[in-house]
């Protein structure tokens, strides 16, 4: 029988290389890709991109597999669907998880398509998730657990996924790559930055799409939740939701972001509990399993890496959906992503609009369920 | 073999050949000397160096001392322009001209005259990659410093009437310089009948290793070197000249010359029928340049609904090496400037595959190649419109 092939996307790093790996390994016709998605100053030979070298590492890695790689260039696309959409969110005064529109868009989508153009069965990439009989659930390692930026892809791709390192802690790749002699990978740092802002400074990038002038970066004041002028910001696209950093100081308590609002480019802050959310309406959902019903318990993830919280799913629509917090959560924030659990499962996402302050859970109101 | 992978993109690089590589040897081994020193190994090296510099410039039909040897088609160019532009910009002659057709390598050092406070003129090119003369005649005057044009194109394999060009350079007073990377071994090249001055060519794609080249310098032109250390080559290319390897290019280059026609009608044979399979199966390819003269061993063709980063990734996995536009420094492909400045439009110009070929070929690529790529474009499109 012909080995299957297996489209797998690299980036340089040591969990996709280990993947890779563990496919040539276990008998896969393994074919490595490494994706172009911003620009790596091609032109200007005096500043070399970093991800250059992430190619570079990508290459020489298949290389020692003795499997052919290629370099995809997915910039346009990946400008349109994933950057042009951080730039949005913060001017709509959200935090958005790019992350997660590049595993829909450009990982399962695009560079699924490339992989039906060299007969691929199947894709590949080094995310700690786990596919089980056209399933997704979390990571061993739950501390790894990537599943928070995977809840937005196509569920019919779920059975040509394949997810090595899903099944090991990072410590067991690491360990891995060693053994495997990937010496360029194995001790590679992680890397905890958005790819396209690898200094961190994420305005740079609202600044260059939408020019210095655009409102998101003009000043704007600073209020409290009785619309009280406190002082004068450079543009509330700075903030987050939770964020204390930067705020002026005199008052008796610490103060936090609470809200944004671009109507006015008002950034508001108050106390700590203000901040205590207990229900989160999403939207833009998508289900990777059948959908729950209302009144199904849920746990749900509002942050990459929060705890899991339990909640009762009190409205469900096609395109929206209530959850009320048995507790009380920090920092519900609009723009990232809540993704919901039974046990391992990943039942599915959306994007938080809004959070629940009342003390009081939203009424339960009878709605139609609508299939998944 | 029936499934062996084949190469195509002679245009990129070529094997070392067996000739180039057994003349190479002893400068490995017992003939290491360095040919600055005055003993009997520095006049050892010394005198295989002058040699390959002689025949060198027999292949060229030039005087050994016109010619620099320098590390590639990369390294010339920059010298022929940035060189001459610098020696003369004090003398009113501040412009530069040159094609949008380039390689990067005239481009780029283009730009640098701009940066230095030159001026950069480009030339229209027509359809099919042709420079116009009436631009040429517009744009070449008494205050540029040097003109630029090359040969054989890389990526597309137009031929420019380089003979015609210098001669009318000439008439102004200009110095003109060609990029002979693709064209040497394929167009016959005389410096004692062409008036061409400058003349950049570059081993590895003439089947002498990649980081040797040479730069024609015909008696009297002007040009400031651009490195700076000892007397090698008059001091116009300092550093301890690399022996083996010129004489590697000495023997490359008279082969070339030696086989040049006979090259030139197989290339020609195996491109045309290969051509002619594809637009038999694909009637609406695109084959660029093709209403001009082209060298032999390239042909560039754009299949529309494709792109060719995923054609090129599809061939290579069924084993066949061929390049696309210019890749960049990750490696990815970016829509070639080349057929952006012919005016194809974009899309057009990112389904490009450029074949090109050489040794490595004969009958039975065209035979493979005329099998598959149909076959692969064929999937692709499905790919695509579904």
């Amino acid at each position: 029988m012909p080995k299957e092939r297996v489209l797998v996307a690299m980036s340089g790093g040591v969990d996709s290389s280990v993947a890779a790996a563990m496919l040539v390994d276990q008998g896969y016709d393994v074919v490595g890709v490494t994706m172009k998605l911003f620009c790596y100053g091609d032109d200007v030979p005096d500043r070399p991109c970093c991800s250059l070298d992430s190619v570079n590492d990508a290459r020489r890695v298949c290389e020692q597999l003795g499997v052919p790689h290629y370099v995809l260039n997915l910039e346009s696309r990946f400008g349109h669907d994933v950057i042009d959409n951080f730039v949005d969110e913060y001017v709509r005064g959200r935090t958005p998880t790019p992350c997660v529109r590049c595993n829909t868009f450009t990982k399962f989508r695009d560079l699924l398509h490339k992989a039906d153009g060299i007969d691929a069965r199947w894709i590949a990439t080094g995310h700690y998730a786990r596919v089980a009989d056209g399933a997704l659930h979390r990571a061993e390692d739950q501390n790894k657990d990537q599943t928070y930026f995977l809840w937005g892809i196509d569920r019919a791709v779920l059975p040509r996924m394949l997810l090595p390192v899903g099944d090991m802690t990072k410590a067991q790749t690491r360990e891995l790559a060693h053994r495997l002699g990937l010496t360029v990978v194995a001790d590679k740092p992680e890397s905890q930055e958005i790819c396209f802002v690898p200094d961190g400074h994420y305005t740079r990038i609202i600044e260059q799409r939408l020019g210095a002038e655009t409102p998101a970066l003009q000043p704007g004041p600073i209020v409290t939740g009785d619309g009280t002028y406190v002082a004068q910001h450079e543009g509330y696209a700075r903030y987050t939701i939770g964020q204390r950093r930067g705020l002026p100081g005199g008052f008796p308590h610490p103060m936090y972001v609470v809200a944004i609002r671009p109507a006015d480019r008002a950034v508001v802050i108050g106390p700590r509990d203000e901040l205590i959310g207990r229900g989160v309406v999403a939207r833009e959902i998508n289900w990777l399993a059948d959908a729950p019903a209302v009144g199904d318990t849920v746990q749900v993830r509002i942050r990459h890496r929060a705890t899991l919280a339990a909640g009762e799913v009190v409205r469900l629509d096609t395109d929206e959906i209530e959850i009320a917090l048995d507790e009380p959560v920090l920092s519900i924030t609009p723009g990232q992503s809540i993704v919901l659990y039974r046990d391992s499962l990943v039942l599915g996402g959306g994007l938080i609009e809004r959070a629940h302050h009342d003390d009081e859970r939203p009424l339960r109101r009878a709605l139609p369920i609508m299939a998944a | 073999m029936a499934n062996d992978p084949i190469y195509l993109d002679h245009a990129a690089t070529t094997p070392v050949r067996e000739e180039v590589f057994e003349a190479m040897k002893p400068f490995y081994g017992p003939r290491f000397g360095n040919p600055s020193s005055t003993h009997r190994w520095g006049r050892d090296a010394r005198a295989a160096l002058d040699e390959a510099r002689e025949r060198i410039a027999n292949c060229l039909g030039a005087h050994p001392d016109e010619v620099s040897i320098n590390s590639c088609g990369t390294e010339g160019d920059n010298m022929a322009v940035l060189g001459t532009w610098r020696t003369l910009r004090a003398q009113g002659r501040n412009a530069v001209v040159t094609t949008p057709i380039e390689h990067k390598a005239v481009l780029a050092a283009t730009h640098q005259v701009a940066h230095e406070g030159g001026e950069e003129r480009l030339l229209e090119i027509d359809k099919n990659g042709v420079v116009c003369t009436p631009s040429f005649d517009a744009l070449v005057r008494d205050d540029v410093a040097v003109c630029s044009i090359m040969w054989v194109n890389n990526e597309t394999g137009v031929l420019q009437d380089i003979p015609t060009l210098a001669e009318r350079a000439k008439a102004r007073s200009v110095v003109f310089h060609t990029d002979g990377v693709q064209a040497f071994g394929k167009v016959e090249i005389d410096a004692k009948t062409q008036a061409f001055d400058l003349l950049s060519i570059s081993g590895h794609k003439i089947g002498a290793p990649k980081g040797i080249g040479a730069l024609y310098i015909r008696r009297g032109t002007p040009l400031e070197p651009l490195l700076h250390g000892g007397s090698q080559d008059r001091g116009r290319r300092p550093g301890t000249e690399n022996v083996a390897y010129a004489v590697g290019l000495a023997t490359a280059a008279e082969l070339a010359v030696k086989e040049r026609e006979s090259h030139w009608a197989t290339q020609q044979r195996l491109r045309d029928a290969l051509e002619t399979i594809i637009l038999e199966h694909i009637p609406d390819a695109v084959v660029h340049s093709r209403g001009a003269k082209r060298a032999p061993h390239v042909l560039n063709v754009s299949i529309p609904g494709t792109d060719s980063e995923s054609l090129l990734m599809a061939l290579d996995l069924r084993g066949i090496a061929c390049s696309g536009g210019s890749a960049c420094q990750s490696g990815s492909i970016t829509p070639s400037h080349v057929l952006t400045a012919m005016g194809v439009d974009s899309t057009l110009a990112a389904a490009a595959i450029r074949m090109s070929f050489g040794p490595m070929n004969d009958d039975a690529t065209v035979t493979r190649v005329g099998e598959l790529f149909p076959k692969l474009v064929a999937k692709a499109r499905s790919m695509a419109a579904a």
